[in-house]
């Protein structure tokens, strides 16, 4: 099945990235796991942290106005020139079929290609109880780490769930656990996030 | 991992510790799955640690998961998860014992054996803690094996099973030959089954017949069948489990009998057997005063050694009769005519015969008894039969502290006298004692203590083949300088701090097994300690019942050889 493109590359570091889409087309959910490949054998993965719309002059005029038309609102929404931003968060990449939990040995370059990423790719990436990754989301300075963490265990424990494995949810937290237990103020307001996803 | 760590529960890992404050071992199971006083081992690579479990540690990663259960903001399954790995257990593990292990690698575990067999290298054995076990060295249960490796197999001549292990029954054996090589003790608050434990121990002694055991029965408890007090069922006796071949029941005066049965032959002292050290002995008891010693010197002087009791009890205290001069004078059968002839003080020698009526009184002291019962008493535990001396209706203090002082005088005498013969190679070399002593601090206390033959029995009378076992509820009555001298300790509840501390004198790490004394079971739970046995550790006391008999009706009869036994027992 051919990969849809979600977006395009604006700007990069090693940690993360910033992907510009049109805003006519339905963007990913926060949370969720993208692709932006580098070469023929090279992937870059990483998790869609924040989703931002930018104002325009036009929109600014618009909000003033005291009624705006249905037409010009979907035509301000399908036609304007200043695309949606995703914030990315690196979380590993994808070498030659082998997948890695570090960060990619070089960010990825503009107008690259985002893609979404399938729920086998979902599977595969967080497969075999490997959970480092989740440190780079737990080290993130600019994203909501709980919120990020709870959409993406959300997803992720869904898509492992529906391949049989209904353990990865526990496996994940008790990981977190691990990794945020000598840190009783931070460790506890993300365990009461998870808690609403498995509520939920 | 070794085949026999295997089969061993493992219960967690060492993460810190030492020699000075002990080891500290995270339990990966739940707290309760581990006791106080649980044998643990630890294997450290090429080294098995043993110890003993003195306490549990509730812990936290950081101490605000422990105040606010996590149940209370987080469903079941996190919650679970997060308490899984913040909260958690400290065991304290006092080590004791370490052994080295045999490589893990056949072809090294190959040449290892090849080396021991060659005599190149020392099979090993267990060896007093040294050094410690690396961090995060596994910490088990004690197996079966474990503890047959370090207590004995219940199996080999000269063990005997005393009690289990408290969470997994695995049984404890007793050395019998090292219980005997010193004297020992066995200590337990009224009710905490001392008189079971002493039958039992008593009766492994009497099975495996490695030495005479003399028994003062102060409460009639020992010989004959007796009745429970808490359950009411019957509890048999020494001589009902073993005959009267091996058990002769001993009976205070003549014509005594015990609980109605007759005795298979009594005690009756002579006037000749009784001597002035003997009188000094019940000081206490009668309250004498300071001059009596030498009133007892000025008797013994006047009257000899084998008359002055009789001497004494024939004078007439306070007759007069009347002179030429028709004054009142002391008769000359009267005691101030003896103290008078004698520069005796008058006083001090009335006083001293009226507290001594109370012995010349006593139906089992006679001037001529029908045949010398002291000597028939030693014949006996010399030929290897046991006594257990009962002391009828005389169970007062005085009969005690009498009788027990002056037969253990002679004992001591005769058995100084047979193993000098030995040792000069003019007669056999004699037969190993132990003399039972019931309520010791009335016999050992610090005022008595370095005047009785017990205590020169306690301190060196292990080169005359004679040993004590003392049975007691307050140790700490009993003089430091026999405490210290008691090889295996054999501890049941105590409740009294000062009673703890003695029990405990002496020995490494009490502090860390002073708690566990106090908190053990009322019943049917001891603590083993000191030299006889390897390392401390707690049992569950094995039942005196219908089945301990038959288990030593059933166990294997060797036949002895008494050299061979006294070589073992006494190698210098």
């Amino acid at each position: 099945m051919e990969k849809i493109i979600v977006g395009r590359l604006l700007r990069s570091n090693t940690r993360a990235c910033v992907v510009g889409c049109p805003p006519a087309q339905q963007f990913p959910a926060f949370g969720s796991l993208v692709s932006i490949p580098l070469s023929e054998t090279e992937v870059v993965y990483g998790l869609i942290g924040d989703i931002h719309i930018d104002d325009d002059g036009l929109v600014r005029q618009l909000a003033t106005a005291p009624s705006v038309d249905e037409a010009v609102i979907q035509d301000n929404r399908l036609n304007r020139n200043v695309p949606v931003e995703m914030t990315v968060l690196f979380v590993g990449s994808k070498t030659e079929n082998r997948i890695s939990h570090l960060l990619p040995a070089r960010p990825p370059l503009s107008l690259d290609c985002m893609y979404l990423c399938s729920t086998q790719e979902l599977c595969e990436f967080t497969a075999g109880s490997r959970f480092g990754y989740l440190r780079h989301i737990l080290d993130a300075q600019d994203v909501p780490a709980a919120d990020l963490l709870a959409a993406h265990l959300a997803q992720a424990g869904a898509a492992q769930r529906a391949q049989g494995n209904s353990a990865w949810f526990g496996q994940a937290a008790a990981r977190i656990i691990t990794q945020l237990r000598d840190d009783y103020p931070r460790l506890m307001p993300i365990l009461e996030t998870l808690a609403d996803v498995e509520n939920a | 991992m070794t085949e026999k760590s295997s089969i061993r529960k493992l219960i967690g890992s060492v993460t810190g510790g030492g020699l000075k404050e002990n080891l500290q071992v995270r339990l990966s199971v739940p707290p309760q799955q581990v006791q106080e006083g649980s044998f643990i081992v630890i294997d450290s690579q090429e080294w098995f640690f043993y110890g003993i479990a003195t306490d549990l540690q509730l812990q936290a990663v950081d101490p605000r998961y422990a105040l606010e259960p996590s149940r209370q903001r987080l469903p079941e399954n996190l919650a679970g998860l997060l308490d899984q790995q913040t909260l958690y257990t400290n065991l304290v593990v006092l080590p004791a014992l370490m052994l080295e292990q045999e490589p893990a690698d056949p072809e090294a575990q190959m040449a290892w054996h090849k080396a021991i067999e060659a005599g190149d290298k020392e099979k090993p054995n267990p060896l007093p803690v040294k050094s410690i076990p690396m961090h995060h060295a596994d910490a088990f249960l004690a197996s079966a094996g474990d503890v047959a490796e370090i207590f004995g197999k219940p199996e080999e001549e000269g063990n005997f099973v005393i009690g289990f292990t408290r969470e997994q029954d695995h049984p404890v054996c007793v050395n019998l030959d090292k219980l005997i090589q010193r004297s020992s003790g066995i200590f337990g608050a009224t009710g905490s089954g001392k008189s079971f434990l002493t039958r039992m121990l008593l009766a492994g002694l009497i099975d495996r017949n490695r030495a005479s055991v003399l028994v003062y029965d102060m409460h009639n408890e020992y010989g004959l069948d007796d009745t429970a007090s808490d359950t009411g069922q019957n509890v048999r006796g020494l001589r009902s489990g073993f005959g009267a071949a091996k058990v002769q029941v001993v009976g205070v005066g003549a014509g005594a009998a015990i609980r109605g049965s007759v005795p298979d032959f009594n005690l009756v002292l002579g006037y000749r057997d009784l001597l002035p050290e003997d009188i000094e002995l019940l000081t206490l008891e009668l309250n004498l005063k300071e001059t009596t010693p030498t009133v007892l010197d000025a008797l013994k002087q006047s009257f000899g050694s084998d008359h002055w009791f009789k001497a004494f009890k024939e004078m007439r205290r306070g007759a007069v009769i009347e002179n030429e001069d028709g004054k009142k004078v002391p008769a000359p059968d009267s005691v101030a005519y003896w103290a008078n002839q004698c520069g005796v003080n008058q006083m001090a020698a009335e006083g001293l015969h009226d507290k001594l009526r109370r012995l010349f009184n006593r139906p089992y002291i006679m001037e001529n008894p029908p045949a010398d019962s002291i000597q028939a008493v030693m014949d006996a535990l010399k030929k290897g039969k046991h006594i257990v001396l009962s002391f009828g209706d005389f169970e007062s203090d005085l009969d005690y502290l009498l009788i027990s002082n002056l037969l253990t005088r002679r004992i001591r005498e005769e058995w100084e006298k047979i193993t000098n013969e030995f040792r000069s190679g003019k007669g056999q070399e004699p037969r190993p004692l132990v003399i039972v002593v019931e309520e010791a601090h009335k016999l050992l206390n610090r005022d008595m203590a370095s005047q009785t033959t017990f205590s020169t029995i306690a301190r060196e009378m292990r080169k005359y083949y004679v040993t004590l076992l003392v049975i007691d509820q307050r140790p700490s009555q009993i003089y430091d300088e026999v405490m210290s001298q008691l090889g295996t300790r054999v501890c049941g509840w105590l409740g009294d701090e000062d009673d703890i501390h003695a029990a405990l004198s002496g020995l490494a790490g009490r502090d860390a097994l002073r708690g566990m004394l106090s908190r053990l079971q009322p019943k049917e739970e001891v603590l083993l300690l000191g030299w006889g046995v390897p390392m401390p550790i707690l049992v569950r006391s094995r039942r005196y019942d219908e089945q301990f008999w038959k288990d030593v009706k059933s166990s294997r009869k060797v036949g002895l050889d008494q050299e061979q036994v006294i070589k073992e027992l006494y190698p210098d």
